[in-house]
């Protein structure tokens, strides 16, 4: 087929229009780049939010029975703290963010396939903020971001606001996996078959159909609960029949696959990051975009394990545990293979490359503390503990977190056109890098001691490693400003990035930086995988010039 | 648009679609897991006081929702074969035989009044809100349906281009399909 | 070192740090095989030694992993990197795969689960069923926020403090109440040094079995987010000798109705309103019958008197009080749940016309 005649079967190949006036250009705009923006500042505005409650949290617990915060605060602290990180920070930034800005570069579309919807899932966002922090004015919600029936349906009249503001951003995030998983089955460019796609754009796959498989069930999960408090139907009730173990099922049904969806395009960035700064093919391509397959499906099947102590029968029990161990094997084998990478390669240390290495270790401890969950009688003992807690953050902070920052890094030149600083970038990650162990390894300690988790007052036994713990999290949360200076500053001297300062081969690196808002202007035809480091790039319709640089990395 | 272009995106429409009513269908099942959770927690179904809902009106009205797939499905035909009055006359059929399930449904509702009796024991819960649910999605079918029609009376929808119809006969199978499994699970079982 | 590998091959450098992580890892190991667990943590219950040995177990298998994981990357990072004189574009190895190391790396540590779930598994019965062995069945109820113990035998319940017996097994059923039903939220029931939690559910009564092994005042701690008490939600577990115990006991039995007694004054019921209310709402699961022939529930007949109605609440025959908490509570019963005293829509008036109803079944 000549090239013509592929570019006729894609008849989305035709420029549309630019869009005019600030309004369609910057507000509602229908460009999923302008999206990825939009979604970057609200998570970056949230994150920022989430954070600060966290450091309330560390102040009060520097002590063992201060007075900084009343019992009800801190708990209304925490709650909101965590419901925020998940729904207003990590999903939406990962997928609304990274998804929007990257993926549809990456298979050579011009943009996502409903640009309308994605705009629509964007602007469900800011209103769930808005819901859920001023959840604060009513009294927000104190019961965790689990928020467990009976204590969520007696407490807090903010959780009625809580149900509305994750209902929202389930809807957002439902309408944006539908989106995302047809943009990739249906808007490849020429050529790209699913074995040439860039790996981010696998775990964006399989990212989206978790969304909106598993965020319905959520969705149904709230409204009951809000139904209960607002019309006391008796679903969650002890006292008329219901019983809140089914709370814990149908929360925990979605809330599980909810950690893939926070965890899987963290996977892809690091299998993006690594190649490019380590300049050859990443090691395991199939094995790596196939676990993610697995550990998509697999996570459906293991939600139980957060409910060992609940009082399930032990027939129930077991296969809980056994597919727990079962959903470990593919993730390893992605850590594996990306150690793998590193062996033979020519290293450039940049800012993404070092927060892709720290993910590397804090992820991959996190993991393994998970295994320990895994087994029934271990999980009874730290159930509820700051065990849990540590783990949580070393996958969620050390995972999630840590791969957003190696993306951030990576693409921000892509996204602005301007360089982020690397001494600053470097200073970041080790200070973060650093404060990150010392704030929640200790915690491990701390829960299997005896330091239950969700308190605001402890045995003065564990005042010490509290201490300790909350110093190094206002290090943490101080090596972030690192970043956001960095960031502001880089609009006015952030060196010119050009269309490819990594020297990296996917499409994203084939258009200038910002790319023009219709990405391509021929759509690109695909004959090869993109991570053959060493031959010829495999694409036609890009210009030559950009081209060249692929093999001349400024960093 | 020429005839490639619309194609691409019919089919990307398509795919969309359909995965939205697997998600949708996901929100079915939760509450059909709730419902069956509930159910086989109580040693008594229904809870003491509650008598199940009489299974004749309902049984009349499944009869009205399973006609209107029937004639939703030659509405379909009737655009394919590009025969207008057909279709427009089975379409009707399908707006109006919609409407009266939705009717019959609030028929039911009026049946089981006071509501608290209903809506405070764990059976009347999940049956309010399953097939509130349902209703809901049929009477949002409905309008869809006379948005379907409206567009083909104007000459949006013609015999090689009717995406909105395709979707709606989707989407109004799909509502029949539930409303199996939840006449099964309340009446019956 | 600017040659570049075209084939996998491992080169000495590699086997010389594989050889000083493997050093590394092995002391490591050694030293979380011989770690004094109980020494930071007293092992002070019959299910502790198995719980820490499967930590243990994990742990000792973790540590190769993360020695070498880390080690490899900064390994790799130093020995792969670009050295300043070579360009910045030079290229590493186009290896994309290797089958037998990939293989290996699945199938090494799915060994390693399948034995640490069978391990899990042999640990897992000791906990949740009632011991067929149990010397009693005490109760644990969670309350906002405070735990409330009941024991066979005594008329009036022990707040915060639980007195056991050293090496005699114990089953406790555990929920929780509050005297306004719809207060009771979920707590939990965790004994640190025992390696024991379980939820304490309203609704639900749920057991654990096991054996206090050391004598010893232990921290209990409610670990289920229950609201604004949640922080201060603690008592003690004291495990004394026998000998202190029965006197203990002894002690409680003399007392008289101690702080959180639950004994429930009620007033004469009116039986033939109970007999109405028994056809209307017992009957779908119980019968005026003899204990054996069960409905759903057993047979009634009797109920105070026959010694084969099994000691639901104290360890002797019901009594009035026993039967009211049975029909306030509900119960979780071998062949179902009794719906408690909302979900039937009894008042107390209809609770005490019932007991006196079934007074009368002899």
């Amino acid at each position: 087929m000549s090239t013509t005649e592929l570019l006729d079967v894609h008849p989305s190949s035709r420029i549309h229009p630019a869009p005019q006036g600030f309004i369609s250009k910057y507000v509602f705009s229908l460009d999923h780049k302008v999206i990825a923006v939009q979604y970057f500042i609200t998570s970056g505005l949230f994150f920022v939010l989430a954070g600060l409650l966290a450091e309330l949290l560390r102040v009060q617990l520097t002590q063992p029975h201060n007075t900084f915060l009343d019992s009800a605060t801190f708990n209304e602290a925490f709650t909101v703290h965590g419901s925020s990180m998940v729904w207003l920070v990590t999903i939406p930034v990962l997928t609304g963010g990274f998804g929007n800005l990257i993926m549809p570069l990456q298979i050579g579309a011009r943009d996502v396939a409903y640009p309308w919807l994605n705009m629509v899932s964007f602007w469900l966002f800011p209103p769930a903020g808005i819901l859920l922090f001023g959840s604060f004015l009513l009294g927000a919600p104190q019961a965790g971001w689990t928020e467990y029936p009976p204590v969520s349906v007696l407490a807090s009249p903010g959780t009625s606001m809580w149900c509305a503001a994750i209902f929202l951003i389930g809807i957002s995030s439902t309408i944006t996996g539908i989106n995302f998983l047809v943009t990739i089955i249906k808007m490849r460019a020429p050529g790209m078959t699913w074995t040439r796609m860039p790996l981010f754009v696998w775990a964006s796959a399989v990212t989206a159909f978790l969304n909106f498989i598993a965020t319905a069930n959520l969705s149904i999960s709230l409204a009951v609960l809000f139904m209960q408090r607002v019309f006391h139907v008796p679903f969650y009730d002890p006292t008329r029949g219901g019983s809140p173990i089914l709370w814990q099922h149908m929360f925990w049904f979605y809330s599980h696959p909810a950690v893939y969806i926070m965890i899987l395009p963290a996977f892809g960035i690091i299998s993006e990051v690594l190649p490019t700064m380590v300049r050859r093919p990443i090691f395991g391509y199939k094995a790596i975009a196939y676990s993610s397959v697995a550990i998509g499906l697999v996570s459906f099947m293991v939600w139980a394990h957060h409910m060992f102590t609940s009082g399930l029968a032990q027939w129930i029990q077991l296969p809980f545990m056994i597919m727990t161990m079962i959903v470990a094997i593919p993730t390893g084998v992605k850590v594996f293979s990306w150690v793998a990478t590193l062996w033979g390669g020519r290293i450039r240390f940049t800012t993404p490359l070092l927060f892709a290495l720290g993910f590397l270790s804090t992820f991959t401890f996190g993991g393994i503390t998970g295994v320990f969950l895994a087994s029934v009688p271990v999980d009874v003992h730290e159930h509820g503990t700051y065990f849990i807690v540590a783990h949580l953050h070393y996958v969620l902070f050390g995972g999630s977190i840590f791969g957003m920052f190696a993306g951030l890094y990576y693409w921000w030149p892509k996204m602005t056109g301007r360089m982020l600083n690397e001494t600053l970038g470097k200073w970041h990650f080790w200070v973060m890098f650093v404060a990150f162990n010392a704030t929640f390894l200790p915690m491990h300690w701390l829960g299997l001691l005896g330091m239950p988790r969700r308190v605001a007052t402890y045995d003065p036994v564990f005042h010490g490693t509290n201490l300790f713990v909350s110093i190094s999290a206002f290090v943490l949360g101080a090596s972030m400003l690192i970043f956001a200076f960095n960031a502001l500053r880089s609009a006015r001297f952030g060196k010119p990035a050009g269309p490819n300062p990594w020297g990296g081969r996917t499409l994203e690196w084939m258009i200038p930086s910002p790319p023009p808002y219709y990405n391509f202007k021929e759509l690109p035809v695909v004959v090869s995988g993109p991570y053959d480091y060493g031959k010829p790039l495999p694409y036609r319709n890009i210009d030559p010039a950009i081209m060249q640089l692929a093999d001349a990395p400024a960093y | 648009m020429d005839d490639a272009a619309y194609a691409e995106q019919r089919d990307i429409r398509l795919l969309g679609f359909l995965f939205f009513l697997v998600s949708d269908s996901i929100f079915f099942g939760s509450l059909i897991f709730a419902y069956l959770y509930l159910r086989n927690s109580s040693p008594v179904w229904p809870p003491p006081g509650i008598e199940r809902p009489d299974v004749y009106l309902a049984a009349v009205n499944s009869v009205v929702l399973f006609g209107s797939g029937v004639t939703m499905h030659f509405a379909m035909e009737g655009m394919r074969h590009d025969r207008k009055r057909r279709f427009v006359g089975f379409i009707v059929a399908t707006i109006v035989l919609g409407a009266l399930f939705v009717g019959g449904q609030v028929i039911e509702y009026v049946k089981l009044l006071p509501v608290d009796k209903w809506a405070g024991s764990t059976f009347g819960a999940s049956f309010y809100t399953l097939t509130g649910m349902h209703g809901l999605h049929v009477s949002v079918g409905v309008v869809f349906l006379t948005t379907v029609l409206i567009q083909t009376l104007r000459g949006t929808y013609t015999k090689d281009r009717h995406f909105g119809l395709t979707a709606a006969t989707l989407y109004w199978h799909f509502v029949d399909i539930i409303w199996v499994a939840l006449f099964f699970l309340f009446y019956i079982y | 070192m600017s040659k570049r590998p075209e084939e996998f091959r491992l080169d000495a450098g590699f086997w010389k740090v594989t050889g000083v992580l493997g050093i590394i890892s092995a002391l490591l190991m050694i030293g979380v095989a011989v770690f004094p667990i109980d020494s930071v943590l007293r092992e002070a219950s019959s299910v502790s030694t198995s719980i820490d040995f499967l930590f243990r177990f994990m742990a000792f298998f973790s540590v190769p992993i993360i020695v070498f994981v880390n080690g490899y990357i900064i390994y790799f990072a130093v020995r792969y990197r670009r050295r300043k004189d070579e360009p910045i574009a030079s290229v590493g190895s186009p290896i994309h795969d290797h089958r037998a190391l990939e293989n290996t790396w699945m199938v090494v540590p799915t060994i390693l689960m399948v034995v640490l779930g069978v391990l899990s598994y042999l640990a897992i019965p000791q906990y949740y069923l009632r011991g067929k062995d149990s010397a009693a069945t005490l109760e644990a109820i969670g309350h906002t926020f405070y735990f409330e113990f009941r024991y066979p035998g005594l008329s009036h319940s022990v707040d915060e403090d639980l007195y056991l017996p050293v090496g005699v097994p114990v089953t406790i059923d555990l929920t929780s109440a509050e005297a306004d039903e719809h207060l009771a939220v979920i707590h939990s029931f965790w004994v640190p040094e025992f390696r024991v939690k379980q939820d304490m559910i309203p609704g639900m009564i749920v057991p654990i079995h096991f054996t206090p092994t050391l004598i010893g005042k232990y921290d209990l701690i409610c670990t289920e987010f229950c609201g604004v008490g949640h922080s201060e939600m603690r008592g003690h577990v004291l495990v004394v000798s026998r000998a202190d115990f029965d006197a203990w006991y002894a002690g409680q039995q003399k007392s008289a109705a101690a702080k959180g007694a639950r004994t429930i004054k009620l007033a004469a019921g009116n039986v033939s309103s109970g007999q109405a209310i028994f056809s209307q709402k017992c009957t779908a699961c119980h019968n005026a019958a003899p204990f054996d022939q069960r409905k759903v529930g057993p047979g009634l007949e009797n109920l105070f008197h026959d010694p084969a109605h099994p000691n639901l609440v104290d360890g002797k025959p019901a009594n009035a009080a026993d039967v009211a908490w049975i029909l306030e509570h509900g119960f979780q019963g071998s062949m179902g749940a009794m719906p408690n005293q909302q979900a039937n829509g009894l008042s107390s008036k209809d609770i005490a016309d019932l007991i006196a109803y079934l007074q009368t079944l002899k």
